[in-house]
């Protein structure tokens, strides 16, 4: 969870890196911490750090951590050869290691081969039937190749085995929602907020499912007063939420409707 | 950071030396056989100053606390983690041209 100390922390650092200052091992350090998803600068400053033969002696152990950073920020970027040479570095010093199976798989689904993928990731089903990174690899690769249905399935599969994972239950909400299935992200929400009742976020998510809900059967089911409470609740706090965010961007976004022209 | 940190050694310093006299005193009374029934008033006195150093340096060394509130404004969750083991490769961001030619040198 990012909170607001370590937002503007990260920003601080990330202007400080940007215009030339130290400390981009701080911000490396930074990003893995908070899980955000920067991939840009993460090349660059990683690639800056381990090009720099100096800098790579002075981190010690934690070097095959940046390899493996810079190796998913590659990707991510679609430098190809960039990831496959840090895999390559990997390799060379772990060649027996489950994380580094799953970084070349994760290469090949970069690279597109979704076939050569399916079969790695299965191989190191073989040794470690219980893994849960793959098994969620699995399902992006589903996702990415445009099979929800096949993803959903195979989200559910592992939902069953690993019920307390809250970030699978928040994809499956997000893949439901997507396909405008709200009763059942609705339930997927009512699991992220048994599990993590002290984050807002999850609540705002699932008001608007409520609120989503009460939309659609509202043209519906004229008699249904008593579920109605819930969703007038909810469409309310959606307001403040909305009307909190939007204070500065609301008049940008007039202005700039008001300033535009359309061909004729 | 360094001044907090001479005070708490010398409120250690203070206390071990109110221990002292008073094993000190309790060994003097065993010599005159009597009751121990309390500490002398300079004793109590060198505890009191040595409780004070310690507290003071114990809240001054650590440096700035954090704020455990749920909703105060430094614990407001802003966003929520981007979801990385679920990352896909192939998003849109493929049409742009990477801006840098940078290789991993080895």
């Amino acid at each position: 969870m990012v909170g607001a100390v370590e937002e503007a922390q990260l920003n601080r650092l990330e202007n400080q890196v940007d215009n030339g200052g130290g400390g981009a091992w701080e911000y490396l350090c930074l990003v893995r911490k908070l899980k955000v998803r920067r991939s840009e600068k993460v090349l660059k400053h990683g690639l800056s750090i381990l090009n720099d033969p100096k800098q790579r002696s002075k981190l010690g152990g934690e070097e095959w951590t940046l390899y493996e950073q810079v190796a998913i920020a590659a990707m991510d970027c679609q430098c190809v050869d960039i990831a496959k040479d840090c895999i390559n570095a990997l390799q060379r010093k772990f060649p027996e290691s489950m994380r580094v199976g799953r970084l070349k798989g994760m290469l090949l689904e970069a690279r597109g081969s979704w076939k050569d993928a399916e079969v790695a990731y299965s191989s190191l089903l073989e040794d470690n039937p219980l893994d849960q990174v793959i098994q969620k690899r699995r399902v992006a690769m589903a996702k990415a190749q445009g099979n929800i249905s096949g993803a959903i399935e195979c989200l559910n599969k592992y939902l069953e085995i690993f019920m307390a994972d809250h970030e699978a239950w928040r994809e499956l909400a997000e893949i439901y929602v997507s396909l405008q299935m709200y009763k059942q992200a609705a339930f997927c929400y009512e699991e992220l907020i048994l599990c993590q009742p002290l984050v807002p976020l999850y609540h705002l998510a699932y008001a608007d499912c409520s609120a989503a809900i009460a939309q659609l059967s509202k043209g519906r089911n004229k008699e249904d007063k008593d579920s109605s409470e819930l969703h007038t609740l909810a469409a309310k706090t959606l307001e403040k939420e909305y009307k909190q965010r939007s204070l500065t961007k609301l008049p940008l976004l007039t202005a700039t409707l008001r300033n535009l022209k359309l061909p004729s | 950071m360094s001044f907090g940190f001479m005070i708490g050694v010398f409120g250690v310093l203070i206390l071990a030396h109110a221990a002292y006299s008073t094993i000190q005193y309790r060994s003097l009374l065993k010599i005159l056989e009597e009751e121990f029934s309390g500490l002398p008033m300079n004793v109590v006195g060198e505890l009191l100053l040595g409780l004070v150093f310690c507290m003071w340096a114990a809240l001054t060394v650590p440096g700035k606390f954090l704020s455990i509130l749920p909703y105060s404004e430094e614990n407001r969750i802003v966003s929520l983690p981007d979801n990385l083991d679920f990352m896909v490769f192939n998003h849109r961001g493929k049409v742009f041209p990477s801006k840098m030619d940078l290789k991993l040198k080895r």
